[in-house]
């Protein structure tokens, strides 16, 4: 919140200049956001008094003038005619900086000296609220009072400085001038002085004016009402509305900028009533009814339903409790008996329905942090000795005080306690001097017993630790000294095996030069749409209620669209040779909306330009290895995202764990992706399930083996695996691998020949030759047969 | 017998021709081979008188001796040239120096295997948990209840009223709690989730937490816990200060900031002059969060920690904007690789 901070001292005797203020303000716990000089743009412009007025020898429209500085004379040419010998007013002099970026210097206007220029309100960045006449254009006439010779600063009320002052969500207190200056004093080691809540009441009973009914208790805490009678309404005094203007509020009338006063200083938010207004001498505290209508201040219509809390008299809602008053009950210019009211309404209440309008004010933002109902109290009696310091009416007899005010909170525990915590210990002498600063009246008795009453404003202060808390931030954190853990107990730690496990897929990726990439695991309908061949059916994505925006709003069900728009990202930026992958999730839900939480399926993704699809291939079958034995199987995909001839459904032991290949042409289009891109997405929950288990050696082979090669023909369409794996079947093969793929002419059309080695071993004994023809003429008919495979004529 | 001599000196005179391994070879066949001269020589045994033929025998075999020794003496010295020849002829350009680099991790990857290595060292577990996840996990087990003001400090992407994108990895501090009983140690790694965007706000970004749970655990330790951390990332030298905050799941809370690793404490634009750098959020679990996981708050005490850790790369590496993390350009994901 902003504070000035002339309205602190009002408070506190701050004897420190404002840096070493706002250290001492971080140390305790208060963030200091900004620290704004009101002068700061306005420079060397004095008070000077006008003692001669000529007209300009050149120029019908200019006035040669005379001023005295505070000791000099100086010639100032101005184009107000209003001035007159004697009149006050600010002149920027030789150098001069001024609020609206305006520098001055000495110079002639029309062949006349003039060493400065007279200034008006915008150039001093003021309005009628920081000093009288402000709001009227031409040269700004000071006060009578105003001292000739002295900065214009601390004249016009912007010698001063305002603090943002950010507190932290426990301290709701310290939303005001009145929590912060507590703060501040024990900061400095200061006595805070308590605001004057002192009034004198009037002949009228408060009770003779009006009745309160609060109805909805449990939203309504604590609800005080006093009126003023013999209202006058009128400005309110300059020191008042300038401190108002200070924090950014401009001044309405003395009614209402008491009560905005009292919000800034107490940091209680109040609502004055014309009780002209009020029908039937009664306020009600309820619910709105379904559909009831109601236009606050702002001139707009409202239509509420039964979780909003209204303030009502008889017949009609006056005013959104805690939000803004109706439209139907403000204060106005003949207004001559007003109602102030003071209350706690709930956060929760005032949060939901302001959210739900749209409506906020000084008022909800004050609720939605936290009200104490004990400051109800407070901040209506300053309203009232504000009330009768202005002069604008007469406190009405007896206050209407509804539900019950928070008092005093004992907190009793052991003095050891702290040492726990803190790992320090605190001199008795420290700990009461520091919570007495604090107004915890504290004591420290035999067998290591604290007793502390806490102030009913310190709704957060409820256990041991918070007071322990409250000692250390004011003891200061510089006393914590670092240990490391030495009387706990021995914890074994490391990573989970899945965690292992993808450490050991990224070390394998890193060394194949794969670059890892992070995205968001959300994206748009529209990134999904280009990432697929396919419509996409946006209903089965979790989505994110309140995204940033649509982009950003359905959740990963693939990693492809974050890793093709990277891949035409980095491609645009003439990026070449890509080699990324990605460690994801997949969101996947059983059913939507959401009722129980959804499988989050850790994925990866890989992806390269510039390779060939057999060079992508043995990457991936190299990531795959390095996590799970047993058989892959390469199958022809049904892929959305990937090219149908040139890309393969991975299989492991007959599951399913992934694809990759080649971009589909038109996912490719989609991205303006030119170059050749490969993609591959691999469910890494599936594959660890695959994991390789313990290593057993196995002693080498003794009896020597036998290298066979073999050529085959067949159709184009055969795939080589299945050639390989007849081989691989049979007992006494060790190995069999592709070698050579021939094509031509003589061969016939749609027809290849394959050459492939075979090792054919025995580990019990040396292998004749009857044993391998054994072998292999079983392969070459199942070749036969199945694929139609036949041994090439040589 | 001077056809002994003869043979010798012809032979003699040859060899110190052969200039190669091969024509060593062709020698050698000439004279000791199967119709070789010596083997001739010998065969010529029968011709000679009894008496004569030991002596003969003899000397042939003296001779062929001579020649097999010659043989291998000839070989080693070819052998030994065509090295010296092969040295003279082999040479490359060994100047270059570029190499096709290793793929490199995250540099987000890069703090959180830091840090966890660090933290697994001295005895903590390295967990992940749901990004989507219970208002309960996320917010009540915490302390923050349904209206509590400090649910502002967090703007939340909702996906039902009760589930959402987990606003920080601090859930993982009440799910680990019910499972796992004191003592405990652990950190959580992983996304989390913020509605806001800007050149240091992402809505994505990574946290890291950390939990400890045990009797007689004190501010004193997490101070050194996170000593420990800091002058590991960013050197010996580095100083840890507390400053007074709020976390609900904390009491006392506080912020903590590193001396600036930059210039040294002395202050500079990354500091913003103040010579320190606010890293991250900490401090004693709060009895409420200890409870409610059904740990007993009076025996057991427990610190906390929660550490951005896009924040500690970009004070790391110079990092100047955060979006840098999650566009991905190969040219910035290479400078993190070896």
């Amino acid at each position: 919140m902003k504070i000035p901070l002339s309205w602190i001292r009002d408070y506190v005797d701050v004897n420190v200049d404002v840096q070493t203020l706002c250290n001492k303000m971080v140390d305790v716990g208060l963030e200091i956001e900004e620290v704004v000089y009101l002068g700061e743009n306005v420079t060397n412009v004095k008070v000077c008094q006008i003692v001669d007025i000529q007209q300009h020898p050149n120029a019908e429209r200019l006035l040669c003038c005379k001023v005295d500085v505070g000791g000099e004379i100086i010639p100032i040419v101005t184009n107000d005619h209003h001035v007159k010998v004697g009149d006050k007013v600010p002149v920027a002099l030789h150098n001069a900086n001024l609020a609206n970026g305006l520098h001055i210097t000495k110079g002639k206007m029309r062949g006349e000296e003039s060493w400065g220029m007279f200034c008006g309100s915008e150039e001093l960045g003021i309005n009628g609220d920081m000093y009288p006449n402000a709001d009227s254009d031409g040269v700004l006439v000071l006060l009578e009072t105003a001292v000739v010779g002295a900065d214009i600063r601390s004249e016009v009320g912007i010698d001063d400085y305002v603090l943002d002052v950010g507190v932290t969500a426990n301290r709701q207190d310290c939303n005001s001038v009145l929590g912060l200056a507590r703060e501040v004093a024990v900061a400095l080691g200061k006595t805070c002085r308590e605001p004057d809540l002192s009034y004198a009441e009037g002949e009228v009973e408060t009770a003779s004016l009006v009745s309160v009914d609060v109805q909805a208790t449990d939203i309504c805490k604590g609800y005080y009402m006093q009126g003023v009678t013999d209202v006058k309404i009128e400005k309110s005094p300059l020191w008042l509305t300038q401190r108002l203007a200070k924090v950014g509020l401009r001044g309405i009338n003395n009614l209402v900028d008491i009560t905005n006063y009292v919000l800034y200083e107490i940091g209680q938010p109040m609502h004055a009533f014309d009780y002209a207004d009020i029908n039937d001498k009664q306020i009600v505290v309820r619910r709105a009814n379904d559909g009831e209508k109601i236009i606050p201040l702002d001139g707009k219509e409202y239509t509420l339903n039964n979780d909003d809390l209204v303030i009502a008299d008889k017949s009609r809602a006056v005013g959104l409790a805690g939000i803004m008053g109706g439209a139907n009950s403000g204060i106005k210019e003949e207004t001559s008996c007003v109602l102030f009211e003071s209350a706690t309404f709930a956060r929760k209440n005032v949060r939901r329905t302001g959210r739900r309008l749209g409506l906020r004010s000084d008022s909800s933002a004050r609720f939605e942090k936290g009200i104490e109902t004990y400051t109800n109290n407070v901040g209506l009696s300053r309203a009232l000795h504000l009330v009768e310091q202005l002069g604008c009416g007469k406190v009405t007899r007896g206050r209407i005080s509804i539900g019950e005010v928070a008092g005093n909170r004992t907190i009793t525990f052991d003095k050891r306690r702290i040492k726990s915590l803190l790992g320090i210990s605190i001199p008795d002498e420290r700990i009461v001097s520091i919570l007495n600063s604090l107004n915890i009246n504290t004591t420290v008795q035999q067998k290591n017993i604290v007793t502390c009453v806490v102030p009913p404003y310190r709704d957060d202060i409820t256990r041991d630790c918070d007071i322990v808390e409250e000692l250390i931030r004011v003891y200061g954190y510089d006393n914590i000294k670092g240990t490391l853990m030495e009387k706990s107990r021995i914890t074994c730690g490391g990573k989970t095996t899945e965690d292992k496990l993808i450490d050991g897929v990224k070390n394998v990726l890193n060394g194949l030069r794969y670059n890892e990439c992070i995205f968001y695991p959300f994206a748009g309908k529209a990134l999904y749409e280009k990432a697929s061949t396919r419509p996409v059916d946006d209903s089965l994505y979790i989505k994110v209620k309140n995204p940033i925006g649509e982009e950003l709003s359905l959740m990963n069900r693939s990693l492809a669209p974050n890793m093709l728009q990277c891949v035409a990202l980095n491609l645009s930026r003439s990026n070449k040779n890509l080699r990324l992958f990605e460690v994801g999730k997949a969101y996947l839900a059983d059913n939507l909306p959401l009722e129980t939480l959804p499988i989050e399926q850790k994925r990866l993704s890989v992806c390269a330009t510039e390779v060939t699809f057999e060079e992508f291939r043995n990457d991936l079958l190299q990531v795959l290895r390095s996590v799970a034995i047993g058989k892959v199987k390469l199958v022809r995909p049904d892929s959305d995202v990937l090219h149908p001839g040139i890309s393969a459904d991975v299989f492991v032991e007959g599951v399913d764990v992934g694809h990759f290949g080649k971009l589909h042409p038109q996912v490719a289009a989609n991205f303006e992706i030119e170059a050749d891109c490969y993609y591959a997405e691999l469910y890494l929950d599936k594959l660890f399930e695959l994991a390789r288990g313990e290593i057993k050696y196995q002693p080498f082979a003794k009896f020597p083996s036998v290298s066979r090669d073999f050529a085959f023909l067949c159709e184009e369409e055969v795939a080589a695996q299945d050639v390989l794996d007849e081989f691989l079947s049979l007992p006494l093969v060790e190995s069999a691998e592709l070698f050579d793929v021939y094509r031509d002419d003589k061969l016939g059309t749609g027809k290849k020949s394959l050459a492939v080695n075979v090792v054919f071993r025995d580990r019990n004994k040396t292998l004749q030759d009857a044993d391998i023809e054994k072998q292999a003429g079983k392969a070459l008919r199942n070749l036969k047969e199945k694929y139609n495979v036949s041994l090439r004529e040589q | 017998m001077d056809k002994i001599a003869e043979i010798k000196s012809a032979f003699d005179s040859e060899i110190s021709l052969c200039e190669t391994l091969q024509e060593l070879q062709e020698l050698k066949v000439k004279y000791l081979g199967k119709s070789g001269e010596l083997t001739v020589l010998l065969k010529s045994i029968k011709d000679l008188p009894a008496e004569e033929r030991p002596t003969f025998g003899a000397k042939v075999n003296v001779l062929r001796g001579e020649l097999e020794s010659e043989f291998s003496k000839r070989s080693e010295q070819l052998k030994q040239m065509e090295m010296q020849r092969r040295l003279q002829e082999e040479r490359v350009d060994i100047s270059l120096t570029s190499s096709q680099p290793l793929g490199a991790l995250h540099p987000v990857t890069l703090i959180e295997n830091q840090i966890s290595e660090l933290l697994v060292a001295m005895g903590f577990e390295v967990l992940s948990g749901p990004e989507i996840e219970t208002d309960y996990y996320n917010f009540q087990a915490l302390n923050i209840p349904s209206d509590h003001p400090a649910r502002d400090m967090q703007d939340t992407f909702y996906v039902t009223d009760s589930i959402l994108l987990r606003t920080h990895t601090s859930p993982m501090q009440a799910r680990h709690m019910e499972k796992k009983k004191p003592p405990i140690k652990m950190i959580c790694v992983g996304k989390v989730f913020r509605s806001d965007s800007d050149a240091s706000h992402s809505p994505v970004f990574h946290q890291i937490e950390g939990l400890v749970v045990d009797k007689n655990i004190t501010l004193c330790d997490l101070k050194g816990t996170l000593e420990y951390i800091a002058s590991n990332l960013f050197g010996k030298d580095t100083k840890v200060r507390f400053r007074p905050s709020f976390f609900p799941f904390t009491e006392p809370s506080v912020e903590v900031d590193l001396s600036c690793s930059n210039c040294g404490g002395k202050g500079c634009s990354l500091c913003k002059g103040t010579g320190w750098i606010e890293v991250l959020g900490a401090g004693m679990v709060n009895p409420f969060v200890l409870e409610n996981c059904g740990i007993d708050s009076k025996k057991y005490n427990g610190y906390a920690f929660g550490i951005g850790v896009e924040r500690i790369a970009m004070i790391k590496y110079g990092i100047p904007d955060i979006r840098l993390f999650y566009e991905n350009d190969q040219r910035f994901l290479k400078q993190f690789g070896k």
